[in-house]
C-alpha cells in the first residue's frame, strides 16, 4: 500500500513539474469567442485580430522576457454568443486550461459577466470591445477595457454638429434595445440636451426587428434636423436605405456602428455619402507605436497581406488587446499576474490602435475616438484636428 | 397623412409575409408537421438569390421562381429520406427532428457563407412611387406582388390540378385518400417539396429588400407561426389574410405603442387568438 | 425500481466525488448537470407524463431568474427570493395553462413557445424594473470562489433531487395516473371521469415550479442575467432532447439523458470550434430516427448476447 502511495506521489510530482516547465515555455491566453450565434460576425473579426497579433509575435520569436522569449498560445472556445456559456468557459479556461491571462468575450454584456469570474480568480482580463460604463462599475481590479466610454463617441460629434450647424435644433434618436446601442443612445440624448437641442423623438426598436418602416415614418413626422441611429450593421444598412425611401428629412445622419465598416458602405452605395459616425479605430489613422507593429500603417499593411481587406475597428481591437498585454508583460519582465496587473494600471502604451492608459475603473481614457464622415465613398476623419484627413461637410444625399 | 403612410408600409409587406408562411402552412396542414426548418430554408433561398445576383447579375425578382424550383428537390428528398419514417410518431418527434435539421443547416450556412449580413445592392436602385406625401418603395411593391402571385400559383395548383386534388384529399383524410388509390407517401413528399419551394421564393424576395444571414432564420419562422395562427391553418386564402393582417398590425402597433413594443404585441395577439379562436380569423376547423 | 436505485446511487456518488475533489470547473459542470436534470425532469412531468409538447421551459426559467434577481436587488433574503420566484412562476404557469392547455398538439407547442418571446420582450421594455437590455446585476453571495461553487452545486443538486422525488411520487399518485390517461387518450380520460383540465394545469404548475426555482438559483450563480440569455429558446429545447435521449415518461430517463447530453455536448463542442451545433443537429436527427425510445433501447444485455454468439465456445463464461 505504501509503495502504491509513493508511486502515485512521484507521478503527481512529476506531472506537476512537467506542467510547470511547460507553462514556463509558453504564454497561454484564454479567449472565449462567439463563433456561432447572434454575434458570429463580430466573433470571426475578433479572431482575425487575435491571430494577426499572435502570428506576428511568434514569428518574431515570442514575447520578450529579459533575454528569453515566450511563445504565445491562444486557447479559443466558442461561447455561442450566450453569456452563461462565456462565464462557464472563462472558468474552464482559468481552472482547466490554466491560462495566464484572459481576453474578454465580445461586447459589453458578456464582458461584464465574465469580469466577475476574472475578479474571483485574480486573472487580469483585457476587454476588447466593451464601451458601456455599466461594465466597469463593479470596482473590479482585473478588468481593463480598450475602448473609451460611450459618451466619448457622442460628445465630439455633438461638438462638431453644434459648431458647423449652429441653427440646428431638432434631434431624433432611434436606438436598438440592447446593452451597448441603448447606452449609446442615452449618451446621445444627454449630449444633445446639454447643448440645448430638442430631442423630438427617442424610440427603441427590439433586437431582431425585421423592418423599420413604422419607426422611420414616425421619426419623419417629428421633422428632425439631426437623425441619430444606434445598432449593428444589418440594422443600419436597412435603416439608411429605408430612411431614403421614406424621405426622412434632416441635415445630418449619425449612425453607429456601421459606417466605419466597409461592408456597410458597399451595401448602401451612394446613400453612405455624408453620413457621420465615430469609432475607436479606423485604418485612416496613423499612430507611431512602440508595439510589435511599429505603426498603424504597418499594422494595416500586414492585415491586408493576411486577409485581403482593410481592418475595421473590431478586427483591430483583437490585435490591440494583444499588443497591450504583450507590452505590459515585457515591461513587467515576467508573466506574474500581479506584476502585469501593476503595469496595466500604470498604462501609457503607445499602440498602433491609440495611446492607451486605463482610468480608475479600468476603462481606457487616454484618447478620443475620432469622428468620421463618408465623403465620395471614402471614410475621412473630420475630428479631432490633430488626426483629421478632411473637413466636415454639411449636406446629405437623400 | 401619417396613418396612410403606415397603412401603405404594412400592406407593402403583406404579400411577402403571405409568401413566407404559405409553404409552412401547407406542410403543417397536409403532413401535420411543424417544419422548424422553414426559416433556414428561407435564408437558403436568400443566399441563392444573393449569389445569383453577385455572380450572374440576375435580379432577385426574376430569380425568385428559379430559387423555388431549385429548392423543390431537396425538400422532396428530405421528406422521403428523413421525415417520412417518423410521420406516424407523436408531434414532439417531428418537431425535434426538424429542429435538429435546422441546427445543421444553419451551421452549414454559417461556415459556408460566414455570418456577415449580405445585402443585394440593386443598381440602379428601383426608386419609389409617390402619391403626395405617401411613398411606396418599388422594390417592396415588386416583392409583395411577386409573393402574392406565387401564393396564387400555389393555390391554383392545389385547386385545379390532379396533383393538387391529391394533396387536398390527403390533407382531409389520409386513409380515405389511400383507399382511393392516391399514393400518400409520394403526395406527402411533393407537398413538402412545394413547401420548401415556397420558402425559396420567399427567401429570394426577402433578399431583394433585407440584409440576409443565417442568424435571421428563427425570426422568419416566428413570423410564419403568427401568420398561420392569424389566418387559420392549411388554407391559402388564410395565409394571405394572415400576411396582410400581420403587416398592418405590426405597422399600426409600432405607431400606437412604440416600436419597442410592436414585437410583443404580435406575440400577445398570437396567444390571445390561440386562447380564444384557435381556428384562426377565417374560422376553419384546424388540424390537431 | 432497481435501475432507479442504481442511477440514484450513481448520481449521489458523482455528487460526493465532485464535492470532495472537484476543481471549480468540475464543480461548475456538476452544477450544470444538476440544472439539466431539474429542467429535464420538470419538462417530463408535462411533456412526458401528460404528453403535452411544452416549449415553455425558457419562459418559466427566465421568469424565475428575473423575479428572484429583482427581489434580491431589493434586499429580500436569498431563500425567500428563490422560493418566491418558484411560486410566482407556478402562478404564471396556471394562467398560461388556462390560456393554452385546451389546445392540443402543434397549437399547444406554438402557444407555449411564444410565451418566452412575450416575457422576453416585456423584460426588455420594462427598463425601470428589469434594467431592460442592459441586464441585471445580482449581489455577490459571500465566500470565496470555491465555497460559492460548492454552495451552488449543493443547492442545485438538492433541487434536482427534489424534482426527481416529486416525479417519482407523481408516478404513484392519482394525478400521475390521470396524466398517463391524458397522454394516451384524452377524450377517453374525460369519459372515465378524470378532470383533465385541472390535471393538466396541476402538471404544468408543478413542472414550472422546479424550472422557476432553477432559474432563480441560476441567476444568483451567474451573477448577471440579461433577457436574451435567460429566455433563450435552447432552454426549452435542450430538456426535450435530454428526455428523448434518456426515455420519455420515465422517472430515470431525464436523469440519464441529462448526464448523457452534457457529456455529448462537451465532447462535440471541444472537438469542433465551428461546427458543433451542426453536429448536435445531426445527433438529434439520428436520435429521433434510430433511437426514438432513448438510450434505454441500447440494452447492455442484448449487446452481451451478441458478443457471446461471436466468441468461441471455450471463451464463453
Amino acid at each position: 500500500m505504501k509503495a502504491v502511495r509513493a508511486v502515485a506521489l512521484t507521478l503527481v510530482l512529476a506531472l506537476a513539474t512537467l506542467s510547470q516547465t511547460n507553462a514556463q515555455e509558453t504564454l497561454r491566453i484564454g479567449a472565449p469567442l462567439p463563433i456561432t450565434g447572434a454575434l458570429a460576425p463580430e466573433g470571426s473579426k475578433l479572431k482575425q485580430g487575435y491571430e494577426l497579433w499572435l502570428d506576428t509575435v511568434n514569428q518574431a520569436g515570442g514575447v520578450k522576457l529579459g533575454d528569453k522569449r515566450l511563445k504565445v498560445e491562444l486557447v479559443y472556445y466558442d461561447y455561442q454568443s450566450t453569456t452563461p456559456k462565456a462565464v462557464q468557459l472563462a472558468e474552464k479556461l482559468i481552472s482547466g486550461d490554466k491560462v495566464d491571462f484572459l481576453f474578454s468575450p465580445f461586447g459589453s454584456g458578456a464582458a461584464k459577466a465574465v469580469s466577475a469570474i476574472a475578479e474571483k480568480y485574480g486573472v487580469p482580463m483585457l476587454a476588447s470591445s466593451a464601451s458601456s460604463n455599466e461594465v466597469f462599475d463593479q470596482g473590479y481590479k482585473n478588468l481593463f477595457g480598450l475602448y473609451t466610454d460611450n459618451s466619448s463617441l457622442s460628445e465630439p460629434i455633438a461638438d462638431v454638429v453644434k459648431e458647423k450647424l449652429p441653427a440646428l435644433k431638432r434631434v431624433a434618436i432611434l436606438g436598438r434595445n440592447d446593452l451597448y446601442p441603448l447606452s449609446l443612445g442615452n449618451e446621445f440624448e444627454k449630449s444633445a440636451k446639454k447643448r440645448g437641442l430638442d430631442v423630438v423623438y427617442y424610440e427603441k426598436y427590439p433586437i431582431g426587428t425585421l423592418d423599420h418602416s413604422s419607426a422611420l415614418t414616425q421619426l419623419r413626422a417629428a421633422n428632425p434636423d439631426w437623425v441619430i441611429v444606434t445598432g449593428y450593421i444589418n440594422d443600419l444598412i436597412l435603416i439608411r436605405k429605408q430612411a431614403a425611401e421614406l424621405k426622412v428629412g434632416g441635415q445630418i445622419y449619425t449612425l453607429i456602428n456601421g459606417p466605419a465598416y466597409q461592408e456597410w458602405i458597399d451595401a448602401v452605395g451612394p446613400l453612405a455619402e455624408g453620413v457621420t459616425t465615430a469609432s475607436w479605430f479606423h485604418p485612416v489613422l496613423d499612430y507611431k507605436s512602440e508595439d510589435i507593429f511599429g505603426s498603424t500603417r504597418k499594422f494595416v499593411s500586414l492585415f491586408k497581406a493576411k486577409y485581403g481587406s482593410e481592418p475595421d475597428f473590431t478586427q483591430a481591437s483583437g490585435a490591440a488587446v494583444g499588443v497591450i498585454l504583450q507590452l505590459a508583460i515585457e515591461r513587467a519582465g515576467s508573466k506574474d499576474r500581479s506584476a502585469v496587473r501593476e503595469q496595466l494600471v500604470r498604462g501609457k502604451f503607445n499602440t498602433f490602435f491609440a495611446p492607451v492608459s486605463f482610468g480608475p475603473t479600468g476603462m481606457a481614457n487616454s484618447y478620443l475616438p475620432p469622428v468620421f464622415q463618408i465623403q465620395e465613398g471614402k471614410v475621412q476623419v473630420v475630428y479631432p484636428p490633430e488626426v483629421a484627413t478632411g473637413s466636415f461637410r454639411t449636406g446629405l444625399t437623400h | 397623412m401619417l396613418w396612410l403612410q403606415v397603412l401603405v408600409n404594412g400592406l407593402a409587406l403583406g404579400g411577402l409575409y403571405a409568401c413566407i408562411a404559405a409553404g409552412f402552412s401547407l406542410v403543417w396542414g397536409v403532413l401535420n408537421i411543424i417544419n422548424i426548418l422553414h426559416g433556414s430554408l428561407i435564408v437558403l433561398g436568400g443566399y441563392l438569390a444573393f449569389f445569383a445576383h453577385l455572380q450572374l447579375g440576375i435580379s432577385p425578382f426574376l430569380f425568385a421562381p428559379i430559387a423555388g424550383m431549385l429548392l423543390f428537390l431537396p425538400g422532396f428528398a428530405i421528406q422521403r429520406v428523413i421525415i417520412s419514417p417518423v410521420m406516424a410518431r407523436p408531434v414532439l418527434m417531428t418537431l425535434v427532428l426538424t429542429f435538429g435539421l435546422t441546427l445543421f443547416l444553419d451551421n452549414l450556412m454559417l461556415v459556408a457563407f460566414t455570418a456577415d449580413y449580405r445585402k443585394i445592392n440593386l443598381q440602379p436602385p428601383l426608386g419609389v412611387l409617390e402619391f403626395g406625401d405617401v411613398v411606396l418603395p418599388l422594390d417592396r411593391l415588386y416583392a409583395t406582388g411577386i409573393g402574392l402571385v406565387s401564393v396564387g400559383a400555389l393555390w391554383l395548383v392545389l385547386r385545379s390540378t390532379q396533383l393538387g386534388r391529391a394533396i387536398v384529399a390527403v390533407r382531409m383524410d389520409r386513409d380515405a385518400a389511400s383507399l382511393m388509390g392516391i399514393n400518400v407517401r409520394l403526395t406527402h413528399a411533393i407537398a413538402f417539396g412545394l413547401g420548401t419551394a415556397m420558402a425559396g421564393v420567399a427567401g429570394a424576395l426577402l433578399a431583394a429588400i433585407f440584409p440576409i444571414s443565417s442568424l435571421s432564420s428563427s425570426g422568419y419562422l416566428g413570423k410564419a407561426f403568427v401568420i398561420c395562427v392569424l389566418g387559420g391553418l392549411g388554407s391559402v386564402p388564410g395565409v394571405v389574410l394572415g400576411g396582410f393582417a400581420l403587416g398592418v398590425i405590426e405597422s399600426y402597433g409600432a405607431l400606437a405603442v412604440g416600436p419597442e413594443n410592436a414585437l410583443t404585441m404580435s406575440f400577445l395577439l398570437l396567444i390571445a387568438l390561440l386562447a380564444l379562436r384557435p381556428t384562426g380569423l377565417l374560422g376553419r376547423k384546424g388540424f390537431t | 425500481m432497481l435501475r432507479g436505485g442504481l442511477i440514484g446511487a450513481a448520481a449521489v456518488t458523482v455528487f460526493g466525488i465532485l464535492l470532495l475533489f472537484g476543481d471549480n470547473y468540475a464543480l461548475r459542470l456538476g452544477t450544470t448537470v444538476a440544472m439539466y436534470v431539474t429542467l429535464a425532469t420538470a419538462w417530463n412531468i408535462i411533456g412526458g407524463f401528460a404528453g403535452y409538447p411544452s416549449f415553455a421551459t425558457a419562459a418559466f426559467f427566465g421568469l424565475g431568474a428575473y423575479t428572484s434577481g429583482i427581489a434580491l436587488s431589493n434586499g429580500i433574503p436569498l431563500s425567500v427570493a428563490w422560493a418566491g420566484a418558484g411560486l410566482i412562476v407556478a402562478l404564471f404557469a396556471v394562467m398560461l395553462g388556462l390560456c393554452i392547455l385546451h389546445l392540443r398538439g402543434h397549437y399547444f407547442a406554438i402557444g407555449s413557445l411564444v410565451a418566452a418571446d412575450v416575457l422576453r420582450e416585456i423584460t426588455n421594455v420594462w427598463v425601470s424594473v428589469t434594467g431592460g437590455g442592459i441586464g441585471l446585476n445580482l449581489p455577490l453571495p459571500g465566500g470565496d470562489a470555491e465555497t460559492q461553487a460548492k454552495l451552488f452545486l449543493c443547492v442545485m443538486s438538492g433541487l434536482a433531487g427534489a424534482a426527481c422525488c416529486a416525479a417519482w411520487t407523481l408516478t404513484r399518485s392519482r394525478l400521475g395516473v390521470a396524466l398517463r390517461c391524458i397522454a394516451q387518450n384524452e377524450d377517453a380520460a374525460q369519459v372515465i371521469g378524470i378532470d383533465t383540465g385541472r390535471s393538466k394545469i396541476a402538471a404544468l404548475a408543478l413542472s414550472s415550479l422546479f424550472v422557476g426555482i432553477a432559474g432563480a438559483i441560476y441567476a444568483s450563480w451567474t451573477i448577471y442575467i440579461d433577457p436574451s440569455d435567460v429566455y433563450d429558446v435552447s432552454l426549452s429545447v435542450k430538456p426535450i432532447i435530454m428526455t428523448l435521449l434518456g426515455g420519455v415518461g420515465t422517472v430515470t430517463g431525464p436523469i440519464v439523458g441529462a448526464f448523457a447530453f452534457l457529456g455529448l455536448e462537451e465532447l462535440i463542442w471541444r472537438n469542433s470550434l465551428e461546427f458543433h451545433s451542426g453536429f448536435l443537429g445531426l445527433l438529434v436527427v439520428a436520435l429521433v430516427l434510430f433511437l426514438p425510445a432513448g438510450l434505454g433501447q441500447l440494452r447492455v444485455g442484448s449487446i452481451w448476447t451478441r458478443i457471446r454468439t461471436v466468441l468461441p465456445p471455450e471463451a464463453r463464461p
